[in-house]
């Protein structure tokens, strides 16, 4: 039956997932070979994948990597796994529940690659399971004759230079990023780090490849950087909303009114903002101040731990450690919180983590929840899904959601339903959206008589023990997103000891306090419970005043019958929260699709100045433009034309960026004469870019020129050829601001809608 | 430009691109020469040139580029497909479940363009049915006694007939979005354009015949006009902003490239298009209320006289007051300063020397004023140089004369909009120079 319905779907010319027949069809082919290799010595083993990297069929690979799994991890693995590593060696991604084994799958995909002779970057989402991974299927990998290596955020050069040797390389996306981007600036052939890339493998596809793809990792330089002002911070204390300022409904924009102007300017001893003097400095702090006091929320947005800011990434719950606000936003949230201010500086350059896997001619990935995301994964990777049915069927009990009228309607509803549940024991994970809820929530518990274990970002050092206990008897867990996606919880705690008696009982109940913004998120949450055939079952509460409901929905009818406790059972509004969902993750979608627009052409930029730097970097061309110096050999004119070069290319190329950023905050505005914004944006910043190359051999030639340089040595400080003392890289927070085009569109709706009433 | 042409055709993606555009306003324009299956082309020939001097359907005939009058396969045009995503568009604001879909990004936006061609169908049908109606009652062509369907006694051949047409405006609808997916520039946009320039030979014919010295001169004058209009369209003022939102380190300011633009022609051709359905209104009026055989009373003779006399003062300067009127009706309810200065407010910008939030508004409106009215003059001045040179055209074909009015601004639009494409579409492929 359900393949009938496949067979419809695809009849119906929407498949959101290519057809697994011909996979199956290769299980035989895979069969056929475990036999032979079954009565391999295990050295026999190892010679024989060496001799498939001549020649060999991914079948073949596939039954090989199998019995070598089987000898070195003790496990054999299932016909499923052998089927997400063969999709994977397509060039698919893999959708493959929770608890399947998708470790093991992708080892057995990246080991084909490697024998068939690529170099694979297996990019997980963090430095645990970076090391984790490679740790653990090292001996499949040794087994197979493949080497294998990983990094971290502290590994140091040296470490990173031999990781990427390897044949594959664990590594967080991030970290590959940064080092592209470091490699980027080096004035030494021999201090470059990264090969070339081949083939990337990603761990959490949706989650890399969607929801952080527009995330900018960026190289800074220290500059003098600029502190927030304390008493700007003081002062934006001090103003009224509504007064002094105005939010707009989706929370994203923040502005002064004239009032509020007006008592800026007083306080600051009769200025006027707006005059030229003023507005460079003073009014960016102002706004700027403005949004970090207004518009992010502690507890929320960030945390304050040790004396420091830590941003909270939104889509997994977890401190996202590297990240930074981008212009300024960061020293007003730490003027705000009144901690140090960390140091802040130039962008040298910076680019967004969908920009450098489009760097890989071959991707796979695997992750839980890839249909969902299936049109995008194919619009902007070219990737399809491949659906890979669960090892054992999923026995999980789902409730579709309910619904109450107010938020505190649905707290009391959500802690009586734990109270319920929790008499007979089961272990209850409870899934909030921010650090907040998941501290108010479990006070309310703890009111309640009800102990519960908390988990967020505040204490995410005790996640393992904490997930590890999460399945034992009369366990209750409140946890934010962190235990929304990639954790595995075992039933009857961490050794699985009191598995049968926790199943007796129902397995892991799973309590959702609110919908997310995508139903993928959803889905996770939900696929903790239910692990490999275990029973298990889930439920969403929600509420009418739910930010999902007044962000994406803000029109949503006033539910006409509601129960005694709260209770809403009316079925239109239950397709309303479809309805937000399917908003939130269209304007997601378009903000991508928006911002990879104009992504593309500043990559495409980079792209022909690297390779013009790299000419200039790996040959002597500097020096054949801009000539022989007197009384220096040539190998040290050489070095110094090729320092001097490369500076003024890497400075121009900061400033374009600078140029760039300012251009796309306005260019919106073009529409107004009817002008498409991205060709005028073109129009603007192409002839900009066509003029640095000419520029920096100018610029050098007249330093060159200029400075001293003998066989002895040169300074090329002294003539202001100064690289920035100290670099460092983070990810920028994905677009604070919001732009403008997306907010003209909703105005448009919104004036439309306004005549109507 | 012409340099910009050869480029684009050098580069394999964009002349392919260019090519395909091409093919199909080939396509486009042998169905709009093709008689329909029983129509007897001969006749409507005929009737055709009885007709000449009558502006009933001019501006329709226009847009569908004489399609209509041929009784073709493609007679409707693509009227029904604009007439639909203009429905489509009202209905978003009338219907909730229209709304959500807008609001669901792209998924939901397919859904309403599906909508759109449904919609286009059934318009298709009505239309086309009227036509064949209005066609066999002998109506279409006024006057003209020829039998232009010989078959029109068999129900048969009627079906037929609308079912070809309306099939004819689907392919016309398919083609369109063929352009705009695959081709370059807007299909629907350069589809109208094809047909307005598919008149110009017939029309140079028409006036050679006459003398060939009025055919020099217009030749002379057509170039005048098309230059000042391309000249005028491109014009526009730039009000310089600038936004304090971010802290950046090394910024600079008082770059020229931050701008509020505004066009000297900010309403485009659509005052014309408004003015002048307006004027046929009353003469619309007077043929549904009387009767051929009745005394004209002197309502019908004013309108006759005066308004629909195209060479009378009347009609010209009420004409020109229409169009100026209409402009600045038009900017005033898609331009609004207020909703400009709240939203650069929002956004942390301001135009440098001027305090956001009201000050704003009031400079804008300012600005705006000053700008609409050579606009609007310029408007009018274009949209009735063609009745200034009846002689050469004949009495009624305001609309169609390609050399000036409407016609003129829409082409001009259109060409100028999908130059700039080309332009933008060959900056982002040619890098080359750039390593040398």
């Amino acid at each position: 039956m359900a393949r009938f319905k496949q067979r419809m779907r695809r009849f119906a010319q929407k498949p959101a997932s290519v057809d697994l027949a011909p996979f199956q069809a290769l299980l035989k082919d895979v069969e056929k070979h475990a036999d032979t290799f079954k009565a391999f010595s295990d050295e026999e083993l190892t010679a024989h994948a060496a001799k498939l990297r001549d020649e060999s069929t991914d079948t073949e690979l596939v039954a090989l990597t199998r019995e070598a799994a089987e000898r070195a991890i003790g496990q054999r693995p299932f016909d499923v796994q052998v089927l997400g590593a063969l999709g994977m060696l397509g060039g698919l991604v893999v959708e493959m529940a929770t608890g399947e084994g998708k470790t093991l799958a992708g080892a057995m995909a990246a080991a084909g690659f490697a024998i068939k002779g690529k170099r694979v970057h297996v990019v997980s989402v963090n430095d645990y399971l970076a090391q984790r991974d490679a740790e653990w299927m090292g001996p499949l990998y040794r087994l197979l004759g493949v080497s294998v290596g990983w990094i971290n955020g502290s590994s140091k050069a040296e470490e990173r230079r031999e990781a990427y040797q390897c044949e594959v390389t664990y590594a967080p996306v991030s970290e590959i990023g940064f080092d592209i981007l470091r490699d980027r600036i080096v004035t030494r052939e021999e201090d470059l780090i990264v090969p070339e890339q081949e083939v990337a493998l990603i761990d959490e596809a949706d989650s890399v490849l969607v929801d952080e793809a527009r995330v900018p990792l960026v190289l800074a330089g220290s500059t003098s950087a600029e502190a927030a002002d304390p008493v700007i911070a003081d002062l934006v204390k001090r103003l009224r909303q509504n007064l002094h300022y105005e939010v707009d409904d989706e929370e994203r924009n923040v502005f002064l009114t004239g009032a509020g102007s007006e008592a800026v300017e007083r306080a600051l001893g009769e200025i006027d903002l707006y005059s030229q003097e003023h507005v460079t400095s003073t009014l960016s702090k102002v706004n700027v101040a403005l949004h970090a006091q207004v518009l992010l929320h502690r507890d929320v947005d960030y945390i304050v731990r040790d004396g420091k800011v830590h941003l909270i990434n939104d889509t997994r719950g977890r401190v996202a450690k590297l990240q930074r606000w981008p212009d300024g936003l960061q020293a007003a949230v730490e003027a705000k919180e009144n901690v140090q201010t960390t140091e802040s500086g130039e962008i040298l350059d910076s680019m967004t983590v969908q920009a450098l896997l489009g760097r890989y001619p071959t991707r796979c990935g695997m992750t839980g929840t890839a249909v969902a995301v299936a049109e995008t994964l194919r619009e902007f990777y070219e990737l399809e899904v491949l659906v890979i049915p669960p090892n054992k069927e999923n026995i999980r009990e789902d409730e579709h959601f309910r619904l109450y009228a107010t938020l505190e309607q649905k707290e009391d509803a959500i802690v009586e339903e734990i109270k319920t549940v929790h008499e007979t024991g089961r272990p209850i994970l409870v899934g909030t959206l921010d650090v907040a809820e998941s501290e108010r929530i479990s006070s309310k518990l703890r009111d309640a008589g009800l102990e519960c274990v908390v988990l967020n970002a505040k204490n995410d050092a005790e996640e393992a023990a904490i997930i590890a206990d999460a399945g034992s008897h009369n366990r209750i867990t409140v946890s934010t997103q962190m235990a929304g996606r990639g954790t595995d919880i075992r039933l009857g705690g961490h050794e699985g000891e009191d598995h049968d008696r926790i199943a007796e009982l129902g397995g892991l109940y799973v309590i959702g306090t609110g919908r997310h913004s995508s139903s993928r998120l959803d889905d996770q949450l939900r696929g903790r419970a239910g692990r490999q055939g275990d029973p298990g079952g889930s439920v969403f509460f929600s509420s009418m005043q739910d930010e999902l409901i007044t962000q994406y929905a803000p029109d949503a009818e006033e539910p006409s019958e509601v129960d005694e406790d709260g209770r809403v059972r009316d079925k239109g509004l239950l397709h309303t929260f479809e309805h937000a969902q399917r908003v939130a993750e269209g304007v997601n979608l378009e903000i991508h699709r928006n911002t990879w627009r104009y992504n593309k052409l500043i990559e495409h930029q980079r792209d022909l100045l690297l390779k013009h730097r790299d000419v200039v970097l790996r040959t002597d061309a500097a020096y054949e433009k801009l000539g022989e110096k007197e009384g220096a050999s040539e190998e040290v004119a050489s070095e110094a034309a090729r320092k001097i070069t490369l500076f003024f290319l890497d400075d121009l190329w900061t400033h374009h960026l600078t140029f760039l950023s300012d251009l796309r905050e306005g260019i919106h505005l073009r529409a107004l004469a009817r002008q498409n914004p991205l060709d005028e944006f073109h129009r603007e910043a192409i002839p900009a870019f066509n003029k640095i190359v000419p520029e920096s051999w100018e610029l050098a030639k007249e330093k060159y020129e200029a400075a001293k340089i003998t066989d002895d040595g040169y300074d090329l400080a002294d003539a202001g050829v100064k690289r920035p003392s100290s670099t460092w890289t983070y990810l920028v927070h994905d677009n604070p601001f919001g732009s403008g085009l997306e907010e003209t569109m909703k105005g448009l709706v919104k004036m439309v809608r306004g005549q109507r009433r | 430009m012409l340099g910009a042409f050869r480029s684009a055709l050098a580069t394999p993606d964009l002349r392919k691109k260019i090519l395909f555009t091409l093919g199909i306003i080939i396509v486009y324009r042998l169905g709009a020469t093709m008689p329909a299956p029983g129509v007897s082309f001969k006749n409507v020939r005929a009737c055709a040139e009885q007709l000449e001097g009558q502006n009933i359907y001019s501006l329709i005939n226009l847009f569908s580029g004489g399609a209509l009058l041929n009784l073709s396969v493609f007679a409707l045009g693509i009227m029904p497909y604009i007439t639909a995503s203009i429905i489509i568009q009202l209905l978003t604001v009338v219907i909730p479940r229209f709304e959500q879909l807008k609001k669901e990004g792209q998924a939901g936006q397919g859904k309403l363009t599906q909508y759109t061609r449904y919609l286009t169908i059934g318009l298709a049908i009505l239309q086309s049915t009227g036509l064949v109606a209005l066609a066999v009652r002998g109506q279409l062509f006024g006057e003209c006694d020829q039998d232009v369907i010989p078959g029109k006694d068999s129900i048969f051949t009627l079906i037929v007939l609308v079912i070809t047409m309306t099939a004819g405006t689907s392919v016309i609808m398919w083609l369109g979005e063929l352009i705009t997916e695959k081709g370059i520039g807007n299909g629907m946009s350069l589809l109208i354009f094809t047909g307005i320039a598919a008149r110009i030979p017939a029309e140079g014919k028409n006036i050679l015949n006459k003398s060939s010295i009025t055919f020099a001169l217009v030749i002379v004058a057509a170039l005048i006009i098309i230059a000042s209009v391309i000249y005028v369209e491109q014009a526009q003022r730039r009000i310089p902003v600038q936004y304090a939102k971010r802290m950046i380190g090394r910024r600079m300011y008082g770059g020229t490239s931050t701008y509020l633009p505004l066009k000297v022609n900010q309403a485009g051709v659509i005052p014309v298009i408004f003015a002048s359905s307006l004027l046929y209104l009353p003469d619309l009026v007077v043929r549904l209320t009387q009767g051929s055989s009745s005394e004209p009373n002197w309502f019908s003779t004013f309108v006759q006289t005066y308004l629909v006399k195209q060479s009378s003062w009347v009609h010209i300067s009420v004409y020109f007051l229409l169009i100026v009127f209409f402009t600045y009706f038009y900017v005033g309810i898609t331009f609004n300063p207020d909703e400009r200065a709240d939203e650069m407010k929002k956004f942390g910008g301001f135009i440098p020397g001027i305090r956001p939030g009201r000050p704003t508004a009031e400079y804008l409106k300012f600005v705006l004023g000053r700008i609409t009215l050579p606009g609007s003059l310029y408007l009018g001045i274009v949209a009735i140089l063609p009745n200034l040179f009846l002689d050469l055209t004949g009495d009624g074909q305001n609309q169609n004369f390609p050399f000036g009015g409407t016609a003129v601004l829409i082409m001009v639009g259109v060409g100028l909009d999908t130059v700039k494409q080309i332009e933008s579409q060959l900056m982002q492929r040619n890098y080359e120079g750039f390593l040398r």
